[in-house]
């Protein structure tokens, strides 16, 4: 054991040099935090997103009802709700049967991003629904390594959503921002867990099993009107 | 035997060692699961339904970091009782935040190692949570009471 007897109680340098590093790393990162999750106003948005409707991808504007569909990319509740209930969702889009609005989040990390940016990317193509369909269907391991960049072009790329415009976008992030403000408009508007999908602003109460469950799904639809 | 043999000053140094490493370590890893996913914090955050929705959200950015600072300064072992005090009072509100949700009948997880949000009614860990904070909470109450500790960047730590 090291004898103190020699030394004050304590070495005031080391204390305050530790406890003001320390700090600085806090007050930095939790600075960052708060910045990189406020709404940029700047943020160059995909030409089918609103800012009213919380910066999301619109389809069918000015429709009843109003479907709003909080996802992850990389989040396995949500393909599991995308294969029950995904085919219904581009019917309501396709067969312009209600408005619908997309808002990709980003909370399980970077790969999320990537992937939010290359809907963004892809919406911008016309071609925003196979993008889903096929990310969905081809959802790797969380952060593996997937969906770099890259790898969002090459899977885009089966269902044909390919070009030099939209691997640019894809490349440089263009929507970066974008995905940002989408994220932040969900803390807003308290999107705490994803899927979270509202009809006509009602979130889906997760005990009617809905989520899962594509005849309770299509009830729901059909009691807010979807005919 | 008597007390006073047993608990030497150099096996409490020990014992304060160990606290400090167990609490610190556990803040600090809390700390660095949750500082990338500062959305998911914030969702983890509002899911208890106690704060208001912006406050939530702030505290959900913040809080991560925090505890990365907190941590590090109890496994560095500088500040050592101030930090114990401020890693004491965090397990305290942990405890009442988690009890109220419980209370409350809220189905979530606790967020504490990110993750959080809702869960299924049958999954909630609600009792082995605060078994785990009432533990941590009792090192740093002995760290705060002794925060001399074995090993320690500063030694005559306050």
């Amino acid at each position: 054991m090291v004898n103190n007897k020699g030394k004050s109680s304590g070495d005031p340098i080391t204390r305050w040099l530790v406890i003001g590093m320390v700090a600085l790393v806090v007050v930095v990162g939790a600075g960052i935090s708060i910045f990189n999750n406020t709404s940029k106003k700047a943020a160059v948005l995909p030409s089918a997103a609103s800012v009213k409707d919380g910066y999301g991808i619109v389809f069918n504007d000015g429709l009843t009802p109003v479907i709003d569909v909080w996802e992850d990319f990389q989040c396995p509740s949500c393909k599991a709700f995308e294969s029950t209930n995904g085919a219904a969702i581009k019917a309501l889009v396709v067969e312009k049967k209600a408005k619908v609005v997309f808002h990709p989040l980003s909370f399980l990390g970077p790969e999320s991003v990537y992937a939010a940016n290359g809907a963004a990317c892809a919406s911008d193509q016309g071609k925003f629904l196979e993008f889903y369909e096929i990310m969905y269907a081809n959802q790797p391991a969380e952060n593996s390594g997937a969906w770099s960049n890259e790898g969002v072009i090459a899977t885009a790329a089966a269902a044909g959503v390919t070009g030099p415009e939209f691997e640019a976008c894809v490349n440089k992030g263009k929507y970066a921002d974008w995905v940002g403000n989408v994220g932040s408009e969900g803390s807003k508007q308290s999107i705490n867990s994803t899927p979270t999908v509202l009809i006509n602003g009602k979130e889906i109460d997760r005990a009617s099993g809905a989520y899962y469950s594509s005849s309770e799904f299509m009830k729901l639809l059909t009691a807010a009107g979807v005919k | 035997m008597n007390l006073a043999t047993l608990f030497t000053p150099a096996r409490l140094n020990w014992l304060g060692l160990f606290a400090r490493l167990t609490l610190g370590g556990v803040i600090f890893v809390a700390g660095a699961l949750k500082v990338t996913t500062p959305y998911k914090s914030a969702a983890a955050m509002r899911a208890y339904e106690l704060l208001p929705i912006s406050i939530a959200n702030f505290f959900g950015y913040a809080l991560p970091w925090f505890e990365v600072g907190l941590g590090a300064l109890l496994i560095l072992g500088v500040a050592t009782r101030l930090s114990a005090f401020f890693a004491g009072s965090l397990m305290i509100i942990f405890i009442l935040a988690i009890a109220s949700a419980w209370a409350r009948g809220l189905s979530i997880d606790c967020g504490c190692f990110g993750g959080g949000g809702q869960v299924a009614p049958g999954e909630t860990k609600y009792l082995q949570e605060i078994l785990r904070d009432v533990g941590l909470t009792l090192l740093a109450v002995y760290l705060y009471w002794r925060p001399q500790t074995k090993w320690a960047l500063e030694p005559g730590s306050r």
